[in-house]
C-alpha cells in the first residue's frame, strides 16, 4: 500500500493566490506526464530554427535586412513558440478539460472563475518562457547568437507577444468545444501564422499579397519588435498596438464566452 | 395534470424541519425550449432527498442553478440561505458536489486531486482519514485513467466530502456501475446522511429514489409532479392493496364485508382481494377464523415505479 505522506495541514487554503499557484503546478506536473505535450512546444521549433537557421547560413543578406539568417531567425522564434502556446498548447488544454467535465468540476468545487484565469496565464507564461529558453539556449550553442541590443526591448516585445497569444489561447479555449477540435483548428491557425509571421520566407521575398496578409499577423508584429530590439534592425513591421489590440479582443471574446457558458 | 404535494414526516433521524434550500417558481428557456417551468421545493436540513426524473426532466438545470453555475430566467432560490446568483463562489466552498458525467484530468493522481479540493476549504478533513473512509489509501499514487468505474465514485464521493459540506449534491451517482457497486453506494449515501449532512441525490433510477431517499421530487418535463415520501407518493395512486391466496372452496362473499374491501375476484383457486388499509390483517385473521389458514397468503401494492410512470404518463397528456 502506498504511504500518503502529505499532512492534512500543508493543503490548508491560504486564499486565491496560493490556490493559483498551486493548481498552476499541478497543471504543469500534468502536462509534463504527456510526451506530446513536450514533443509540440518544444520539438517543432527547436527542430524548425536549427534546420532553417542552418540551410541561410551566417552570412549577412539583404533579403534577411542585412542581418545573418541564423540571427533572423533565432531572434524571431521567440516569438514563434509563443505562438504555438497560444494557438495550440493552450487551447487543447482548456478545450480538453472542458470537454471532460474537469473545469465544470473544478467550478462546482470552489475555484473561482478568476483562480482559473490566472492559473491558465501562469501556465501560459511558465511554458512559453520555458520553450523560449530551450530555442534561445540551442540557437546559441549552435549557430552562437549575438548579445540583444535593447536587452529591456526584446523583454517588452516579450510580454507584449505572451500576452497576445495567452489570450488568443484563451478565447479559442473558450470557443471550442473539444481538444479535437482545438488541436484542428489551432494546427490551421498556426500553420500561416508561422509561415507568414515570422518562422518562414523572410518578407522581402514574398509576394505583395502574401506581404499584406504577413502585415496583418500579429505574429509578424511581435517578431518584427523582437528582431528589431535584439538585432538592433528590422524590415518586418512591428507595431505594438496591434498585438495589443488583438490580445484585448480575445480577452473580450474569451470573457463573453464564458459568461454565456455560466448563464 | 396534477401536482401532489404531501408533507409525510421523512424517515430520517436526523431531519429537521430547517430547510436549507428553498425554490420557488424556478423557470428556465433554453431556446424555444422552455426546461423548467415554475418549479418549486424545499429541502430540510439533514434529509436525503431525491430529485427524480427522467431523462430531459431539468434535474441538471435545475441542480446547477442551486450552485450557482447556471442562471435561472426567473424565480427565487435560496441555498444555506445564499443567493447562488449573487454568492455563487461562497456558496460553492459549503456545499459538496459531485456532477454527472464530470472528471477529472487523465493523468492526474487521486492524491493530488484530492490535496488540491481540500486546498480550496478552511478546514478541510484530514486527508487520511478521508482516503481510509473511502477506501483511497492504496490508489493515493494511481492516476484518474487508471480508476475503475467504483473506484472513480468513491474518489468523486471524497472530493465532494472533503471540505465538510453541509449540503452535498449526488447527480447519477450510481450510473454505470453493476448492482453490486449500487448496493454499496447506496450504502455511502446513506453513511453521508447518518453523518448529518444534508444530501440531494440526483437520478433517474427510481428503485434507487424508492430504497434510499427520505423525500422525493418527481420532475417531469420541467414541472414538479410529485413531492412527498416515496410511500406517500405510492399511496397517492389510490393506495390499492391486492391481497391473493389459494383457496378452491372458501366463500368469497365472507370477505367482502371485511374493513377497506373494495372487490373480491375468484380466478380458479386464486382469490384476489383489493382494498386499502390493513387489507393483509383483515383477510387473515379472516382465514384464521374461517378455519382456511392459507399457506400462500401475500399482499402485493404499487411500486413508485408504477406510480412515477403514472405521474409522467399523466404530464404528457
Amino acid at each position: 500500500m502506498t504511504a500518503i505522506t502529505s499532512s492534512p495541514t500543508a493543503s490548508r487554503s491560504t486564499g486565491p493566490v496560493h490556490t493559483a499557484l498551486r493548481l498552476t503546478a499541478l497543471e504543469l506536473r500534468l502536462l509534463l506526464r504527456e510526451p506530446m505535450v513536450a514533443v509540440g512546444l518544444l520539438g517543432f521549433p527547436l527542430a524548425t530554427v536549427l534546420v532553417l537557421a542552418g540551410v541561410f547560413g551566417q552570412v549577412p543578406d539583404p533579403d534577411f535586412g542585412g542581418v545573418a539568417p541564423d540571427d533572423h531567425y533565432v531572434a524571431g522564434y521567440i516569438g514563434v513558440v509563443i505562438a504555438a502556446m497560444g494557438l495550440i498548447t493552450l487551447p487543447v488544454h482548456i478545450a480538453t478539460h472542458r470537454e471532460l467535465g474537469v473545469l465544470r468540476r473544478f467550478r462546482a468545487s470552489g475555484l473561482s472563475a478568476g483562480v482559473l484565469v490566472a492559473s491558465e496565464i501562469a501556465l501560459g507564461v511558465v511554458l512559453g518562457t520555458v520553450a523560449v529558453v530551450v530555442v534561445l539556449l540551442a540557437g546559441t550553442a549552435v549557430y552562437g547568437l549575438q548579445a540583444p541590443v535593447d536587452p529591456l526591448g526584446v523583454l517588452g516585445w516579450y510580454l507584449a507577444g505572451l500576452a497576445c497569444f495567452i489570450a488568443i489561447g484563451g478565447a479559442l479555449g473558450s470557443l471550442l468545444p473539444t481538444g479535437r477540435s482545438a488541436t484542428a483548428l489551432g494546427n490551421l491557425l498556426f500553420v500561416p501564422m508561422f509561415l507568414l509571421g515570422g518562422g518562414g520566407p523572410p518578407r522581402a521575398v514574398m509576394t505583395g499579397f502574401m506581404r499584406t496578409l504577413s502585415d496583418v499577423l500579429p505574429l509578424s508584429h511581435v517578431v518584427g519588435g523582437l528582431r528589431q530590439a535584439w538585432l538592433g534592425q528590422t524590415d518586418d513591421p512591428h507595431t505594438l498596438w496591434w498585438p495589443l489590440l488583438v490580445a484585448a479582443a480575445a480577452v473580450a471574446v474569451a470573457m463573453r464566452t464564458s459568461r454565456r457558458r455560466v448563464g | 395534470m396534477s401536482t401532489t404535494t404531501m408533507t409525510a414526516p421523512t424517515s430520517s433521524a436526523t431531519a429537521t424541519t430547517e430547510p436549507l434550500i428553498e425554490v420557488h417558481d424556478l423557470r428556465r428557456r433554453y431556446g424555444a425550449t422552455e426546461v423548467l417551468r415554475g418549479v418549486s421545493f424545499s429541502v430540510l436540513r439533514g434529509e436525503l432527498f431525491g430529485l427524480l426524473g427522467t431523462n430531459g426532466a431539468g434535474k441538471t438545470t435545475t441542480v446547477e442553478i442551486l450552485q450557482g453555475l447556471r442562471r435561472a430566467d426567473s424565480g427565487s432560490v435560496s441555498v444555506l440561505g445564499l443567493d447562488p446568483r449573487t454568492a455563487g463562489d461562497q456558496l460553492r466552498r459549503r456545499i459538496g458536489t459531485q456532477l454527472q458525467d464530470a472528471a477529472l484530468p487523465d493523468r492526474m493522481r487521486v492524491g493530488e486531486a484530492l490535496q488540491l479540493f481540500a486546498s480550496l476549504h478552511p478546514a478541510p478533513q484530514p486527508l487520511d482519514e478521508l482516503a481510509a473512509e473511502w477506501q483511497l489509501e492504496a490508489l493515493w499514487r494511481r492516476s484518474f485513467a487508471a480508476l475503475s468505474g467504483g473506484e472513480r465514485q468513491r474518489l468523486f464521493v471524497a472530493l465532494a466530502l472533503v471540505g465538510r459540506p453541509e449540503l452535498v449534491f449526488l447527480d447519477e451517482l450510481t450510473q454505470n456501475l453493476d448492482p453490486v457497486g449500487r448496493r454499496r453506494t447506496w450504502d455511502v449515501v446513506r453513511r453521508i446522511r447518518d453523518a448529518g449532512t444534508t444530501v440531494v441525490l440526483v437520478t433517474h433510477d427510481v428503485e434507487e429514489a424508492e430504497r434510499v431517499c427520505d423525500r422525493i421530487v418527481v420532475l417531469d418535463r420541467g414541472r414538479v409532479v410529485a413531492d412527498g415520501t416515496p410511500a406517500a407518493i405510492v399511496d397517492d395512486l389510490g393506495g390499492t392493496t391486492t391481497v391473493r391466496f389459494t383457496d378452491r372452496e372458501l366463500d368469497v362473499r365472507g370477505l367482502r364485508p371485511l374493513p377497506g374491501v373494495t372487490r373480491v375476484r375468484r380466478h380458479g383457486a386464486e382469490v384476489q382481494v383489493e382494498g386499502t388499509g390493513p387489507l393483509l390483517a383483515h383477510v387473515g385473521a379472516h382465514l384464521v377464523a374461517a378455519g382456511r389458514p392459507a399457506l400462500d397468503l401475500r399482499a402485493e401494492r404499487p411500486t413508485l415505479e408504477d406510480r412515477f410512470v403514472a405521474l409522467t404518463q399523466e404530464s404528457s397528456s
